[in-house]
């Protein structure tokens, strides 16, 4: 519960949602589709800015591949019939695995991915993807990779006054295959381990590799030690098992209930190896 | 808009237009469920069982996860809403000719997952049947009567 809050704001434009993010004599945080902050203990916050009034909810086809609003459902990714390349496929497997029906409707893609919890689905696909985020500052924009903005931490965005408006994904054509794969319990429950891989090929050798992971680590990453070794090489069997047991090295892996770091350590390059055969196989088939 | 200690809230439910007066921390579901909406049930209070699931604006959501003072202006259907016993909806007729009603306590979250299911999809298959009530627990375990119930509305009763 949020205990210190008293106030709540819908505004009606970004420039209003930003201006009250930034304001300096209260702490308000923002709900987007509200699955975290409406079940959190946080006695910090204040005032919650609502950005479900800004019309941020929308999926387009652009010159490069995809604007997914961060309003949007995942709900509405997972059933979008737009979401047709290896980005797409990409996109919809992981946000249909998100949760159950209830929650994709109300869980959206900018939430999913700021939110950035260990077991969030969409943080590894965006970055398997090398998405961008468009974010603003009331009227000033920018475009940020979502690598940066995971690793410089969504929270320094938002007590900026700086808020996700889109989610920018290029497509891949002919070449390029991917995989996703959510190792959890139950279908419903939270992940022990996240993989998206996104592999596309040149001719018989892997001209780009992207091995990104979540759950098994504190937030999502990729794994460029494994990446480089699939990159410029024709993909063996040997090279594969190198790439896979790359992706689990020096990795600081968690341990809770669902599984210990041990396990995570020997299952990790399991499904590491079966994303990269998948994605291998639908790149060259 | 400016934000406020007490807020009215105002909300189209099950086809009537309501104001509330509230607090920015009330959830959805204590709302409704004070003001008499009884079909809402708490269960798990964090998104995982379903018995608390209304539609809004056509979307089928865990009225637990939700801010009451998101819903502003919002339609909300509940079970109330779905019919009476008099002249129950299809859905709540099939829930009782199949035996999935069970104890009762999720019936209304899986109704409204059907209702927003056969609202979007009025044929659905037995696969979208069963991904649409993916978050609607029932401890009785009664999941197959269930979709047998929504696959029974689905077809127009055909296969009862």
């Amino acid at each position: 519960m949020l205990k210190n809050l008293t106030q709540f704001y819908r505004p009606a434009t970004v420039e209003e949602a930003c201006a009250l993010l930034a304001a300096k004599d209260r702490r308000n945080a923002v709900l987007a589709g509200g699955t975290h902050v409406a079940a959190v203990n946080d006695t910090t916050i204040e005032g919650l800015v609502d950005l479900g009034a800004l019309n941020l909810s929308y999926i387009r086809r652009t010159e490069e591949g995809y604007a997914i609003g961060a309003m949007t459902p995942v709900q509405d990714i997972f059933k979008s019939s737009m979401l047709v390349g290896p980005a797409g496929q990409l996109l919809r497997e992981a946000s249909g695995k998100i949760g159950s029906t209830l929650l994709r409707h109300a869980i959206t893609a900018g939430g999913n991915l700021m939110a950035l919890f260990p077991w969030s689905d969409l943080p590894p696909v965006l970055l398997a993807l090398d998405a961008q985020a468009l974010c603003r500052r009331g009227v000033p924009k920018r475009t940020v990779s979502v690598k940066n903005l995971i690793e410089t931490g969504p929270r320094h965005y938002m007590d900026q006054g700086e808020i996700l408006v889109e989610l920018q994904v290029p497509e891949f054509g002919l070449g390029t295959g991917v995989a996703f794969h959510k190792f959890s319990k139950t279908s419903n429950d939270f992940a022990m381990i996240t993989v998206a891989v996104r592999i596309t090929m040149q001719g018989e050798t892997v001209k780009e590799a992207r091995i990104a992971l979540n759950a098994v680590c504190k937030k999502a990453q990729r794994r460029p030690e494994a990446e480089k070794e699939l990159e410029n090489m024709v993909p063996t069997p040997e090279r594969i098992a190198a790439a896979a047991a790359a992706a689990a090295r020096d990795l600081d892996m968690t341990t809770d209930f669902r599984a210990s770091r041990e396990y995570r350590e020997e299952v990790l390059p399991v499904f590491v190896r079966r994303c990269i055969d998948e994605a291998l196989h639908q790149a060259l088939s | 808009m400016e934000g406020k200690k007490h807020m009215n809230v105002t909300m189209t439910i099950n086809g009537k237009k309501r104001s509330f007066e509230t607090d920015p921390r009330t959830l959805l579901m204590d709302l409704l469920r004070a003001n008499g909406y009884k079909s809402i049930k708490k269960g798990c209070g964090e998104g995982s069982c379903g018995a608390c699931a209304v539609i809004i604006d056509g979307r089928p959501k865990n009225s637990c996860l939700l801010f009451a003072a998101q819903c502003e202006g919002a339609a909300i259907t509940t079970t109330e809403g779905l019919g009476t016993p008099d002249n129950p909806h299809p859905l709540q007729s099939a829930f009782v000719k199949h035996g999935a009603t069970q104890c009762g306590y999720c019936n209304p979250g899986s109704l409204i997952a059907a209702k927003a299911l056969l609202d979007r999809n009025p044929h659905p298959t037995e696969s979208d049947v069963r991904e649409a009530l993916d978050g609607n627990l029932c401890r009785c375990t009664g999941y197959v009567k269930r979709i047998e119930a929504v696959m029974d509305v689905a077809s127009g009763g055909k296969k009862a």
